[in-house]
């Protein structure tokens, strides 16, 4: 062949660094959006007229507010839909085969377990939910009740701190003196189903 | 395969001998015979020719610190994907259908119904152990690399199973990495 084959110009999305036309796979296509609207409006035509669309609710919504209510009640109002809008839903994390990522709650359960007839022990989940590390909290509940402590691997993947003897009176206390990131209202006992402590 | 790949999975980076170099010249030109008038540009003779090796028996050819191109233990060499989207014609084209995407950009190995299903398209002179560029339905530009595990009449055929290795996708980790020190 007598012609050079000339290095052919793809155009990269700046947020995803694919090209543009593979924004849609991207890691956060609602990122991208705005990027390929300015930039590559011709592979996304939907999306200008998308664009537009929110445009016209925006203005619709902010009119209606303040004709509707008195000048009191339109400030209030005329706030609460710019919220509404503004506030992105969060978006369901999709795994690569199409599973639906469960959002996990933030809580601690307390669970006592017989182990003998005298002795039990208290086990306690979810901590690390709260970004605390097993390790350090297993050694400082040891130390503050006077027993033993372990980090153990439960069924599943998660962890769990066992504490040896039963220390639910004054668990709940502990937990929120120590890590004040745990609310009083996020730590459960199970008890057949589960019980919220507030006393 | 570049799933997770950084600069921690380099073992080594040599500049290669004149002989080597002429070596690694003479068979990318076998293999690519569409990149022969743009080999000089590409692989100037005298520029130092880096080889990083890494994990997996894996060697990728750098050029003023751009990765071109890679292989593994000894095998043909394959383009980067940057490389690919410059000069789309070097190589065969497979074409896999929409669904296939989001699969393949997240590593997955190419099925032979994804090429053989109505979005799918197959060039039917490829044999076996050759390099592929995977092209996506509706897409303009390549998607990933692979390496034919069948020839494509076997995978029409057979219709099931592994069709083509997927080598290195867009957004994996060499992808990300653009310049390697």
């Amino acid at each position: 062949m007598a012609e050079k084959p000339q290095p052919v110009k793809v155009l990269y999305c700046s947020i995803c660094s694919l090209p543009a036309e593979y924004c849609e796979f991207g890691p956060d296509f609602e990122k991208c959006k705005p990027w390929l609207i300015n930039n590559a409006p011709e592979l996304y035509p939907d999306l200008l007229k998308e664009a537009s669309e929110k445009e016209a609710e925006k203005v619709s919504e902010q009119l209606q507010s303040i004709g509707v209510s008195s000048s009191a009640d339109g400030a209030a109002s005329s706030a609460r839909p710019g919220n509404a809008l503004s506030s992105k839903q969060e978006d369901v994390k999709r795994l690569p085969g199409g599973k639906i990522k469960k959002k996990e709650k933030q809580e601690v359960v307390i669970e006592k377990v017989v182990r003998n007839r005298r002795k039990c022990i208290t086990i306690v989940k979810g901590l690390d939910l709260f970004g605390i590390k097993l390790s350090d909290a297993s050694k400082k509940l040891g130390k503050k009740f006077a027993t033993g402590a372990s980090v153990v691997k439960g069924p599943t993947e998660k962890e769990q701190i066992d504490v040896q003897g039963d220390i639910s009176y004054d668990i709940v206390e502990y937990i929120t003196e120590t890590w004040p990131a745990v609310p009083e209202t996020a730590i459960f006992f199970i008890e057949d189903g589960k019980k919220v402590p507030a006393s | 395969m570049f799933k997770k790949f950084s600069s921690e999975d380099v073992s080594s980076q040599n500049q290669v001998k004149a002989s080597v170099q002429r070596k690694i010249r003479q068979s990318i030109a076998e293999e690519y015979p569409g990149l022969e008038p743009v080999l000089d540009d590409l692989l100037p003779k005298k520029v130092p020719l880096i080889v990083v090796k890494c994990q997996n028996h894996l060697n990728l050819v750098l050029v003023n610190s751009v990765p071109l191109f890679f292989n593994i233990r000894d095998g043909p060499y394959m383009p980067t994907l940057r490389l690919l989207h410059q000069y789309p014609n070097i190589m065969k084209k497979f074409q896999v259908d929409r669904g296939a995407i989001k699969f393949v950009l997240a590593g997955a190995n190419i099925m032979c119904p994804g090429l053989t299903s109505p979005g799918g398209a197959l060039d039917d002179e490829v044999e076996a152990e050759t390099p592929v560029a995977i092209m996506a339905e509706g897409k303009q530009h390549a998607l990933a690399i692979g390496f034919n595990k069948m020839s494509a009449k076997d995978i029409k055929a057979i219709n099931k199973g592994i069709g083509v290795d997927n080598m290195h996708y867009l957004n994996d980790g060499l992808w990300k990495m653009e310049r390697l020190e």
